[in-house]
């Protein structure tokens, strides 16, 4: 009696702890995806009708002329930001931080976390001030001390400015979780290697890379996720422009056809029904990072001794 | 240590968002307020010029006043003590800063009619409650707002749009008829307006909306780059009347455009909007594409004119080289009125209201307006064609919300005293718009402005874009595709040609008619 009366009483303040968080998810997530997924079975337009078309919308994504090349556009910008900087450069700078004077390592890694605790509009406002195409912009003025003449970057170099200012903002999330499990790789199994003559290089090659594979993975792949809904920078810097769709990516594609129309006219069935296929590939993405690299070993056995 | 690490990184932090926040405080644009509320400090000449109406007859005013005075009192019965005040909201939009008066002219009205009801001791007062939008919010988001707070039904009572939205609203139950109102005051100003805006504010057969002002879309050119090009001040005087003849069609242009390119004069040929509008619908026009059907009530693709067009537009930018690839993905400034202004590109298709925008802005004056720039008609695509131009007539419309609010005889009372020869003539003349009544071009601020007056022969060679609720969508699919033609040397004529008319028909399906 007095065990299930007990039972009762943490059942309930389980629930009392839970509810508030559980509501917010169901208000704020699962709310809003079935309305996008049933917007996206309407032609929902300016008149907020529920006008249903069925399948119509996602039958007109295979048709669209546009289709093939925003998609390219995103895997190039997935690909190549996310091997460049989120996993790439965060590894090379979680590694170079941890191996040198920690002082100078923890510095080095504050000033890479300005990016991301910039306010978005400011960052793409400075990117953007840095590429002017006038002489005095900071980017120009550099090429001027090698004599070089001015170049209209965002016109000229357009996914450089994308990459570049995604990448920046991108590299701290994966250089926080690598250093932190560089720093958590037992210092004993480090200093017998030295002992055995191992060179820093081998250290790192044998040593650390096995031993943060796991959150290799995992930055792997909640990178790949954040970038594939991410346009905000590129809305910001080249709009998607300059010219034909050159740096419009899916997310943008969706975000332009519901809200950004010059005559007011709205696509929010469209735009929904390009959202809805972003988070199929972003399932189908997750199942697949999570069945290929193993993701529930991770969850269970850490592979990693922690201090 | 790690504390000391956590430490400098928490320092590293705030340094960074001070830092932040103060390169944020520096950037955020001054004095560029997304709406301006326009305060209505009324010239006393004008409050004149309105009071005394030279167009209208005193018997006419006094009808006004007296048809006001009992729809006034109707709508809110004097009460002693306090006057009653009753408020009209209202929205306009420039996007460009020299357009003002769309709402200036209402608090103007305002003052005129609530002296009138102080001297007749009614007791009632008119409030003006005004947004005028300026960039950087441009059309699109203006509409959008619109939209929204109609659903959550907080629009204005008068709401300022472009014709072509009339269909939309009316269909979907956002506005009202106006034909009643009209006929009640016909003879009191409605008489005097240009008749062809009439067919720009109807739809399905009624009245939803008072013309506030039409623009015709010039070509400009620089007349200082010809004059470097050797010729001479007859021929460059001749210009504007050959491209009337249909004498220089647009491949003329090109060839023209190309020569300046080519001898270093011009960096550009030619420039265009930068933003997806309506403007480029000129080309089509002139390479005798229709865009309406007035007896079906349909919209019309021609698919010869669109070949053509989607050709020139390709030529341009890669075989002549004359407009930039980026151009519709440019920036005002930079793009469209830096380069001309500053004889850095020879054409430039614009509208009436630029000239107002480049005077204002100072980046021309009236003088070397004059003097180095001219103006002529859109060209005809080719001989035998006729050279065109597109008026795009903004217009008042009354929401549904100034019915359920009990204001709508009000705010057609206010429409109606800003439809006034002398107080649209002040918007006219500092925002470069053309007249909407016959008795404004005699207004003497109008007549004086040499600039309207010599631009008003294009309004013979006029066109609308059609008041069609799918409009928006034919002018999405067009600005994608000309885009695409534009930033994509590989994206052939051939290949636009097809995806514009699939497109089309996938989207517009039964309210387009295909013509060859």
């Amino acid at each position: 009696m007095q065990r299930t009366r007990r039972t009762k009483v943490r059942l309930g303040a389980l629930w009392a702890f839970l509810l508030p968080s559980l509501m917010l998810i169901g208000l704020f997530f699962f709310v809003p995806v079935i309305l996008t997924f049933l917007i996206s079975l309407t032609d929902m337009d300016y008149s907020f009708e529920w006008n249903w078309v069925g399948l119509a919308n996602y039958i007109r994504i295979l048709t669209d002329p546009w289709v093939p090349k925003i998609l390219s556009n995103t895997f190039f910008y997935v690909s190549v930001t996310l091997t460049c900087f989120n996993v790439g450069l965060a590894l090379v700078l979680a590694i170079a931080t941890t191996h040198i004077n920690e002082k100078v390592g923890a510095t080095i890694r504050a000033i890479w976390l300005l990016p991301r605790i910039t306010p978005p509009a400011v960052y793409a406002l400075l990117w953007l001030w840095a590429t002017r195409r006038e002489a005095s912009s900071l980017f120009n003025w550099v090429l001027g001390l090698f004599g070089l003449p001015p170049i209209n970057w965002k016109l000229t170099y357009p996914w450089l400015i994308v990459i570049l200012v995604n990448g920046f903002v991108g590299t701290s999330f994966g250089m926080i979780i690598f250093t932190a499990a560089l720093k958590s790789i037992p210092s004993d199994i480090i200093w017998s290697a030295k002992v055995d003559g191992a060179s820093t290089f081998q250290v790192i090659r044998h040593i650390e890379l096995p031993l943060i594979k796991w959150p290799l993975l995992f930055v792997t792949a909640y990178q790949t996720l954040s970038l594939l809904t991410s346009f905000e920078y590129i809305l910001l810097t080249t709009g998607g422009g300059p010219g034909f769709y050159t740096t419009e990516v899916w997310a943008l594609y969706a975000y332009d056809l519901a809200f950004r129309q010059y005559g007011g006219t709205a696509y929010f069935g469209y735009g929904a029904s390009l959202a809805v296929f972003l988070v199929i590939i972003g399932i189908i993405a997750s199942v697949t990072y999570l069945k290929v690299f193993r993701f529930r070993e991770l969850m269970i056995e850490p592979k990693i001794e922690v201090k | 240590m790690t504390n000391k690490i956590a430490l400098y990184a928490i320092v590293g932090i705030i340094i960074g968002l001070i830092i932040g926040g103060a390169i944020g405080y520096m950037a955020a644009p001054k004095a560029a307020p997304t709406t301006v509320t326009v305060t209505s400090t009324v010239p006393t000449t004008i409050t004149k010029t309105v009071t005394a109406p030279a167009g209208a007859t005193p018997a006419v005013t006094t009808t006004l006043t007296t048809t006001i005075i009992k729809t006034i009192t109707k709508t809110a019965p004097a009460a002693p003590g306090k006057p009653k005040t009753i408020t009209i909201e209202i929205w306009t939009i420039g996007p460009d800063p020299p357009s003002e008066y769309r709402l200036k002219n209402f608090y103007i009205a305002a003052e005129v009619l609530n002296s009138w009801l102080e001297a007749l001791g009614t007791g009632v007062k008119v409030e003006i409650k005004g947004e005028f939008f300026v960039r950087p919010v441009e059309w699109g988001e203006y509409k959008n707002k619109f939209y929204l707070a109609a659903k959550a039904g907080k629009e204005p009572h008068i709401y300022l749009t472009g014709h072509e939205d009339l269909g939309f609203l009316a269909e979907k139950g956002y506005i009202i008829p106006l034909d009643d109102y009209v006929k009640k005051y016909w003879d009191v100003v409605y008489y005097d307006i240009i008749p062809t805006l009439w067919d720009a504010v109807k739809y399905k057969g009624k009245i939803w909306a008072i013309p506030q002002d039409t623009e015709a879309r010039p070509l400009y050119f620089r007349k200082d780059v010809l004059r470097k090009m050797g010729w001479s001040e007859e021929e460059i005087e001749a210009f504007p009347k050959k491209i009337e003849k249909g004498e220089i069609t647009l491949y003329d242009i090109l060839k023209i455009a190309k020569e300046a390119v080519d001898k270093g004069l011009v960096e550009r040929g030619l420039v265009h909007r930068v933003k997806e509008g309506y403007d480029y619908f000129q080309f089509y026009l002139g390479f005798g594409g229709r865009l309406w059907d007035p007896e079906k009530g349909k919209m019309v693709f021609t698919k010869s004119a669109w070949k053509k067009t989607l050709q020139w537009f390709h030529d341009a930018v890669w075989k002549y080289g004359v407009i930039i690839p980026t151009q519709f993905s440019g920036d005002w400034d930079k793009d469209f009125h830096g380069p001309f202004t500053k004889g850095k590109a020879l054409f430039c298709s614009g509208g009436t209201w630029h000239k107002g925008e480049w005077v204002s802005k100072g980046l021309l004056t009236e003088e070397l307006f004059k003097n180095n720039i001219g103006f002529a008609l859109h060209p005809a695509g080719e001989p035998g064609k006729k050279p065109v131009t597109l008026s795009h007539p903004l217009v008042y419309t009354i929401t549904k919300r100034a019915v359920k609010d009990g204001v709508a005889d009000i705010a057609f009372m206010l429409i109606t005293l800003v439809t006034d020869p002398h107080l649209n003539a002040i918007h006219a003349v500092k925002s470069a718009h053309l007249a909407i009544l016959n008795s404004e071009i005699l207004d003497s601020r109008y007549a004086q402005d040499w600039f309207l007056r010599d631009v008003a022969y294009m309004l013979k060679y006029t066109t609308f874009i059609p008041n069609h609720p799918k409009w928006g969508d034919y002018s999405r699919i067009v600005f994608t595709v000309l885009k695409a033609v534009e930033g994509d040397k590989s994206f052939t004529p051939d290949k636009a040609f097809d995806t514009l008319l699939k497109e089309i028909q996938r989207a517009l399906g039964d309210a387009v008619i295909i013509e060859e």
